[in-house]
C-alpha cells in the first residue's frame, strides 16, 4: 500500500503539468474556439529557454542568442522562460490564430498542428535533439503522509498549479474581461454588439494560457528532463482532460488532471508486477487517456458544447476527377523516366514519394471528400505494415495477396475509428484520432513484446518467381521494386478516380457539405462515414505495406504520430481536396525526393520540418486551396485570358452566419 | 424635427451578392420610436445587421451619431452608444444576471443600475440566477436592461415579441417608449406584432420583399388597416393566376 | 382503398424542448396531389413540425406515410420511403453540379455502390431522372452548372427538384420562396401547382402570404405550437384568429 501512495504522489507531478496545459487549452478554446494542439510545444519553448539559461547563461532566441556573463538565479531564469513563452503566445495569436478565427475547423486544426511541428523543429535546431536535464525550481525533499514517506516536490508542484488554475478561474469569473470572454465564447456576435472586441479578449487569454502552461512544463521538466518530443505530445492527454472537462470547467480540469496523472503512475507500477501480462506492458498509460476520451464521448458526445463563431470562409472546393488517358500516361511515363534516370538514394526518394502520395491520398479521401479530420492515418498504415511482417514471415503469404489482406486489416481498423465520428466531428474528432494514434503507437508499434527492437522482418516480395524486392547485393534501390510501387500506386489512383467520380464520391461530398441535408436526400450518413474511413485506411494500408517492403522490415519510426502529422501537413500544403494535391504532397513529403535533395545536396535535413511547418501555417492562412488548387486556378485564369473571355470571378465569401463549430 | 441619430439612405444589402433589402431610406431621431414592420423574410433583420455594419452595405450609406458606420466593427459602434439587441437577444445562458449587468458598464454605476432595474422590477430578485433558467420574458427584459445600462444614444431591438405572450410585450413596450422620451434615446423596433408596435411608435416603415412598401406616422398607419393588411398579405396577384 | 392509405398524416405530434412545447399535439394531413399550406407567425413551430415529421428532431406521436407508421425511422429511411423536404437555407451541396445534387438523392451510395463504381458501367438512366426532375420545376439545360453559381431563385428550385427526384410521395417545402422577389415568387407558385398535378402531395410553409393563400387547397395556421385554424384560403383571409396571429390584436381589445 505504501508503494501505491508513493506512486500516486509521483503521478501528481505529471497531473500538475496536465493542469497547466489543460487550463491553457480551456482559456484558448473559450476565447477563440480553437483547440490549440501546439499548447505543449509553446510551453516547452519557455522551459527550454529556462533550462539553457541555467546550463550556460545563454538566452536562446528563435534567431540569434544573448549570452549573459553569469547564469541568472533560478527564479529570474524561470521568469525569463515564462516571458519568452508569453511573447511567443502573443506572436502566435496575431500571426497564426487570429487570421484563422473564422476559417473552417480543418484550417484551425491544421494551423495549430503546423505551429506544433514548427516549434518542435525549431527546438531541435536551436537546442539540439537530445534530452537535457532541467534545474528544479522546487527543492527535493520528503514529507510523511498517512505514515508514509513521500516526495514533497510533487505535492508542492501540485499546489502551485492548483493556485494558478484558481487564478485563471477567478479571472474568468470575476473580472469584466473574463466574464466577457465567457460571454463571447457562447455568443460572439452578442459580445461584439455589447462593445467587446473578441480578438483582444483572445489575445489576453493566449497570454494567460502561455504563462500557465509554461509554469507547468517548467516544473514538470525538472522531473523528467526535456526533449523535443515528450512535452509536445503531452498535449494529447491534456486534450483528453479538456474533453472530460467539457471544454470549460477549470474545476474538473484540476481534478481530472490529477486523477489521470496519479492513475498513469500507478499503472506504470502495476505493469512491472510479475502477474501483469507481458504483451501489455508497453503504452498502457497512453491507452488509458484514449479509452477515457472514448467513454466520455459516448456518454456525453452530443452534449459537448461547441463555440458559436462567425464563420466566413469555407473549405476548398473539390473538382471531381475524370480519367484522362493522355495526361495520365504522360504522368506515368514521367515517373518511369525519373526512376530510370536516378539510382540509389535518389531513386529511393522518388519511390518513397510515390508511396507518400498514397498516404496523402488517404487524407484526400477522408478529409478532402468526406470532410472528417483524422490524425490517425499513419496508424492505419502502420497496422497494415505490422500485419504484413506477421503474414509474410509466419504464413508465407505471397506478395500481391499479402498487401490486399493487410490493407483490409487497416480498413477494418479505420471503420472502428469511424465509430466516434458518428457522434462528434471537427476538432473533437481530431482529438480522438490523435489519441488513438498515440495509443496504437505506444501500445503496438513500440511494444517490444509485439515489435522486437531488432524490428519485424518482412519477406521480400516476388511476383511469378520474379524478385521485386527493394535490395539485392549492392543495389539499394532496385528498379523492379520501384516499378512495382508505381504499378500499385497507379491501380490505387485509378480506383480512387472511379470511386470519387461515382456514387461514392458524390455521397462523400454531400456528407461533407451538410450532414443533415445529406440525410434528407436519403443518404445514410453513418454508413458513408464508415465507408470513407474504411477506404481511406485501406489506401493508407497499401502505403504502409509498401513502406514495409521498402525497408525490408517494419520499424515504428515510419509510423509515428509525428510522421502522420507531417504528412497531413504536406497533404494540406499540396491541396487536401485533389489527387494533384496528393502528388505534390508525395514529392515534398518527409523522406520523399525533395527531402532527399535537401538532405544530400544542401545538408539541411533539420530545416525540412521547420520549413514545411512554416509553409503549412502560411498555406492554411493565405491559400487554403493548397498548391494544386492555386495552380488550377492560375491555369483556369490563363485559359480564360487566352480565350479572351473574362476569367471566373473571385469566389464570394459565404453568407456571414452564426454557425456551430461542431 | 429632432436631431437624426441614425439614418440610412438608399441602403442595399444582402448575402452572397444577392440583395435582401433594396434602396431603403430610414431615419430615427433623438427621443423618437420608429418601428420596422413586415412579414418574415421581408428584410427587417437584414436591415438591422446592415445598420450596425455586420453586413456591409452594397449601396447607399448608413450614418450613426453623425459618422459613417464602419464595416464589421459593431463593438466600436456599441462603445459609442449605438446598441443592437439582436434576434437571439445577445445574452448568454451560462452567465448570471449579475454578470450581465457587470458586462454592460465599464465602471459599475449602482445608481444607474438601480434606475434601470426600476423599469424591470422582475429582474431585481433574480440577480444570481443563470440566464438559461430565466423565462423568455425575463431574458428579453435582461437583454434590454443590459443595453440600457450602458446609456445608449441609439437602441435597436430585433423582434422583442418573439415567443413572448402579448401581455409581457404590452408591459415592456411602454417602458421603452418612456425611456426614449426621458433620455432622448433614438429607438428602432423591429416587430411582427404590428398593433403593439404601432401603439408605442411615432413612425413606422413596412417592408415586403426587401423594399419599403408603406411608411408614415403611427396614427396614419393605424387609421388604415386595409393598407396594412394588403402590405402584409400582398395583392390578389396569385388568385388571378389560379384559374389558369 | 380509403384515403387513409395515402399521403402523409400526423397524429398527436408533439415536440418539447426542455419546458417549452414547440409543437402541441399537431394533427395534419396531406393527400396526394394536394397543396396544403402551413402558416403562422415566426416562432410558431412550423419548421419544428417539418423537422419532427422528417425525423430531424425527437417527437412524440405518430407519423403515417401511405398508411404505414414511419416515426422512429431515421431521416434517410423516411426519405427513401418517399417523404422528402427542402430546407430554409436551400442547403444544396455547393461542391456538386445541379445534376449531381439530384443524382445523389436517387443513388445514395453504400457498400454495394463501391463495387458498381469500381467495375460497373455508369448508369445512363440517372440522366433521365435528373432531366425529368428539373423539368418539373421548369429548369432545363443547367445540369452541369455548379450550384453555387446559380441565382438564389434557381437554387431554391433545384432544392425542390432534388426533393422530388426518385419516389417523392409527399414533399415538405420549408420557406421555398424566402428571398425570392415578387416576380420569382409568382413563377414559383406556378411550379408548385405543376408539382402537385404530377401526383405528390405538397406541404408548403412560407411567410409570403399571397403565395400561400393563392396556391394552396387547404391551410393550417399555427401559433405557439398549436394548430389554431384549418380551412380554405378564402376562409383564412377573413378569419379573425388568423389576422390576429399575424397583425396582433388591437390594443383596446387585448386589454379587454
Amino acid at each position: 500500500m505504501d508503494t501505491y501512495l508513493q506512486f500516486i504522489v509521483l503521478g501528481l507531478g505529471l497531473g500538475a503539468v496536465y493542469i497547466g496545459l489543460t487550463t491553457g487549452l480551456v482559456l484558448v478554446y473559450r476565447a477563440t474556439g480553437i483547440i490549440n494542439f501546439a499548447q505543449g510545444a509553446m510551453a516547452m519553448w519557455g522551459a527550454y529557454v529556462f533550462a539553457q539559461l541555467r546550463i550556460d547563461g545563454t538566452l536562446v532566441l528563435p534567431i540569434g542568442r544573448i549570452t549573459f556573463g553569469a547564469k541568472p538565479v533560478i527564479l529570474v531564469a524561470a521568469l525569463i522562460g515564462v516571458l519568452m513563452s508569453v511573447l511567443l503566445g502573443i506572436v502566435a495569436h496575431y500571426l497564426v490564430f487570429r487570421p484563422v478565427r473564422h476559417a473552417p475547423v480543418l484550417a484551425q486544426v491544421v494551423v495549430s498542428v503546423a505551429l506544433m511541428l514548427t516549434l518542435q523543429a525549431l527546438v531541435v535546431i536551436r537546442f539540439g535533439p537530445n534530452s537535457i536535464v532541467v534545474d528544479s525550481l522546487v527543492p527535493a525533499g520528503t514529507v510523511t503522509l498517512f505514515g508514509v514517506e513521500v516526495s514533497s516536490r510533487e505535492l508542492i508542484m501540485t499546489a502551485v498549479m492548483i493556485a494558478l488554475a484558481a487564478l485563471v478561474w477567478a479571472y474568468l469569473r470575476f473580472t469584466r474581461a473574463g466574464v466577457a470572454t465567457r460571454a463571447a465564447s457562447e455568443n460572439e456576435r452578442g459580445a461584439m454588439l455589447m462593445g467587446f472586441a473578441p480578438d483582444r479578449l483572445a489575445g489576453v487569454a493566449m497570454v494567460l494560457a502561455s504563462a500557465v502552461g509554461t509554469v507547468g512544463v517548467l516544473l514538470g521538466s525538472s522531473l523528467t528532463g526535456l526533449n523535443p518530443a515528450n512535452y509536445t505530445l503531452l498535449v494529447v492527454p491534456a486534450l483528453a482532460v479538456l474533453l472530460v472537462a467539457r471544454m470549460e470547467s477549470i474545476g474538473v480540469v484540476v481534478a481530472a488532471s490529477l486523477v489521470l496523472g496519479a492513475f498513469q503512475s500507478v499503472v506504470n507500477l502495476l505493469v512491472s508486477k510479475p502477474w501483469w501480462p507481458q504483451w501489455a506492458q508497453s503504452g498502457v498509460d497512453q491507452v488509458i487517456p484514449f479509452v477515457v476520451v472514448m467513454v466520455i464521448l459516448f456518454l456525453f458526445g452530443r452534449r459537448l458544447p461547441s463555440r458559436g463563431t462567425l464563420q466566413t470562409v469555407r473549405l476548398p472546393d473539390v473538382h471531381v476527377p475524370r480519367i484522362r488517358p493522355v495526361p495520365a500516361l504522360v504522368l506515368v511515363a514521367a515517373a518511369v523516366a525519373v526512376l530510370a534516370l536516378t539510382q540509389d538514394t535518389y531513386r529511393f526518394g522518388v519511390t518513397y514519394s510515390i508511396i507518400l502520395m498514397l498516404v496523402a491520398l488517404s487524407y484526400v479521401i477522408v478529409t478532402g471528400y468526406l470532410g472528417q479530420i483524422s490524425l490517425a492515418q499513419t496508424s492505419f498504415a502502420g497496422a497494415a505494415g505490422f500485419t504484413l511482417s506477421k503474414v509474410t514471415t509466419n504464413w508465407d503469404m505471397p506478395f500481391p495477396l499479402a498487401i490486399l489482406f493487410c490493407s483490409l486489416v487497416a480498413a477494418l481498423l479505420g471503420m472502428i475509428v469511424a465509430l466516434p465520428a458518428f457522434r462528434i466531428r471537427g476538432a473533437q474528432l481530431a482529438i480522438v484520432t490523435i489519441a488513438a494514434a498515440l495509443a496504437i503507437e505506444r501500445f503496438v508499434f513500440n511494444n517490444y513484446a509485439l515489435t522486437p527492437p531488432s524490428g519485424n522482418p518482412i519477406a521480400n516480395p516476388s511476383l511469378f518467381g520474379l524478385n521485386v524486392g527493394v535490395r539485392e547485393g549492392s543495389d539499394l534501390s532496385r528498379m523492379a521494386f520501384s516499378l512495382t510501387v508505381l504499378v500499385v500506386a497507379v491501380l490505387v489512383v485509378l480506383a480512387f478516380v472511379r470511386l470519387a467520380s461515382g456514387t461514392t464520391g458524390r455521397m462523400f461530398l454531400a456528407v461533407r457539405a451538410n450532414e443533415r441535408a445529406a440525410a434528407s436526400v436519403g443518404i445514410d450518413v453513418r454508413t458513408a462515414k464508415v465507408i470513407g474511413f474504411g477506404l481511406s485506411a485501406f489506401v493508407a494500408g497499401m502505403a504502409g505495406c509498401l513502406i514495409g517492403y521498402s525497408a525490408g522490415q517494419l520499424s515504428a519510426e515510419s509510423f509515428t504520430v509525428f510522421v502522420g502529422l507531417q504528412i497531413l501537413a504536406v497533404a494540406y500544403l499540396g491541396g487536401i481536396t485533389s489527387f494533384g494535391g496528393a502528388v505534390i504532397a508525395g514529392i515534398i513529403g518527409p523522406l520523399g525526393i525533395i527531402y532527399v535533395v535537401l538532405h544530400e545536396v544542401f545538408d539541411m535535413g533539420d530545416y525540412y520540418a521547420l520549413i514545411s511547418g512554416i509553409a503549412l501555417i502560411a498555406t492554411a492562412i493565405l491559400n487554403p486551396v493548397g498548391i494544386a488548387g492555386e495552380t488550377r486556378r492560375q491555369i483556369a485564369w490563363l485559359r480564360g485570358k487566352l480565350r479572351a473571355r473574362p476569367a471566373d470571378p473571385p469566389p464570394v465569401p459565404d453568407r456571414k452566419v452564426l454557425s456551430d463549430v461542431s | 424635427m429632432p436631431e437624426q441619430l441614425l439614418s440610412a439612405e438608399g441602403l442595399t444589402a444582402g448575402y452572397n451578392g444577392v440583395p435582401a433589402i433594396r434602396d431603403l431610406d430610414l431615419s430615427v431621431g433623438a427621443g423618437e420610436v420608429v418601428s420596422l414592420l413586415g412579414p418574415n423574410g421581408s428584410g427587417k433583420t437584414t436591415t438591422l445587421l446592415a445598420l450596425v455594419g455586420l453586413l456591409p452595405a452594397m449601396a447607399g450609406t448608413v450614418t450613426a451619431l453623425g459618422e459613417p458606420v464602419p464595416t464589421r466593427r459593431p463593438h466600436l459602434l456599441a462603445r459609442r452608444g449605438v446598441r443592437l439587441v439582436p434576434d437571439d437577444r445577445g445574452i448568454y445562458f451560462g452567465l448570471s444576471v449579475r454578470e450581465h449587468l457587470r458586462l454592460a458598464r465599464r465602471r459599475p454605476d449602482p445608481a444607474r443600475t438601480a434606475a434601470v432595474l426600476d423599469r424591470f422590477p422582475a429582474l431585481a430578485g433574480l440577480q444570481s440566477r443563470k440566464v438559461g433558467l430565466l423565462s423568455g420574458g425575463e431574458q428579453q427584459m435582461l437583454a434590454i436592461a443590459t443595453a440600457l445600462l450602458g446609456g445608449p444614444k441609439v437602441l435597436m431591438v430585433d423582434e422583442m415579441s418573439l415567443g413572448l405572450a402579448p401581455k409581457i410585450v404590452q408591459e415592456m413596450l411602454p417602458a421603452i417608449r418612456e425611456l426614449a422620451r426621458d433620455e432622448g434615446i433614438a429607438v428602432l423596433l423591429v416587430e411582427q406584432h404590428v398593433e403593439l408596435a404601432l401603439a408605442v411608435s411615432d413612425r413606422a416603415v413596412v417592408l415586403n420583399h426587401g423594399r419599403a412598401v408603406l411608411a408614415g406616422t403611427a396614427t396614419y398607419l393605424l387609421a388604415g388597416r386595409d393598407r396594412l393588411e394588403s402590405a402584409y398579405f400582398g395583392a390578389d396577384e396569385f388568385a388571378a393566376t389560379q384559374g389558369a | 382503398m380509403s384515403a387513409e392509405q395515402h399521403g402523409l398524416r400526423t397524429s398527436e405530434l408533439s415536440v418539447r424542448y426542455g419546458g417549452l412545447v414547440a409543437n402541441d399535439r399537431v394533427e395534419l394531413r396531406v393527400e396526394p396531389g394536394e397543396i396544403v399550406g402551413l402558416i403562422g407567425p415566426n416562432g410558431a413551430g412550423k419548421t419544428t413540425f417539418v423537422d419532427a415529421v422528417t425525423g430531424f428532431t425527437t417527437a412524440e406521436g405518430e407519423v403515417f406515410l401511405g398508411g404505414q407508421r414511419i416515426d422512429g425511422l431515421p431521416p434517410h429511411q423516411r426519405r427513401r420511403r418517399g417523404l422528402s423536404r427542402t430546407w430554409q437555407a436551400g442547403e444544396l451541396f455547393g461542391n456538386l453540379t445541379v445534376a449531381q445534387n439530384i443524382e445523389v438523392a436517387v443513388a445514395h451510395g453504400g457498400f454495394g455502390a463501391i463495387v458498381r463504381d469500381l467495375f460497373g458501367r455508369r448508369r445512363a438512366s440517372l440522366g433521365e431522372t435528373v432531366t425529368a426532375a428539373l423539368r418539373t420545376v421548369g429548369l432545363d439545360g443547367i445540369e452541369d452548372t455548379v450550384t453555387r453559381d446559380l441565382s438564389l431563385g434557381q437554387q431554391k428550385l433545384v432544392g425542390v427538384a432534388r426533393a422530388l427526384a426518385g419516389n417523392g410521395q409527399v414533399v415538405l417545402l420549408d420557406e421555398p420562396a424566402a428571398g425570392l422577389d415578387s416576380q420569382e415568387s409568382l413563377e414559383f407558385a406556378e411550379r408548385v401547382r405543376g408539382i402537385a398535378r404530377g401526383g405528390p402531395g405538397v406541404l408548403l410553409i412560407d411567410h409570403d402570404m399571397s403565395l400561400v393563400l393563392g396556391v394552396c387547397d387547404r391551410i393550417y395556421v399555427m401559433e405557439f405550437g398549436k394548430v389554431i385554424f384549418t380551412g380554405t384560403p378564402a376562409q383564412a383571409r377573413t378569419d379573425s384568429r388568423v389576422i390576429a396571429a399575424y397583425l396582433g390584436v388591437p390594443m383596446e381589445s387585448a386589454h379587454a
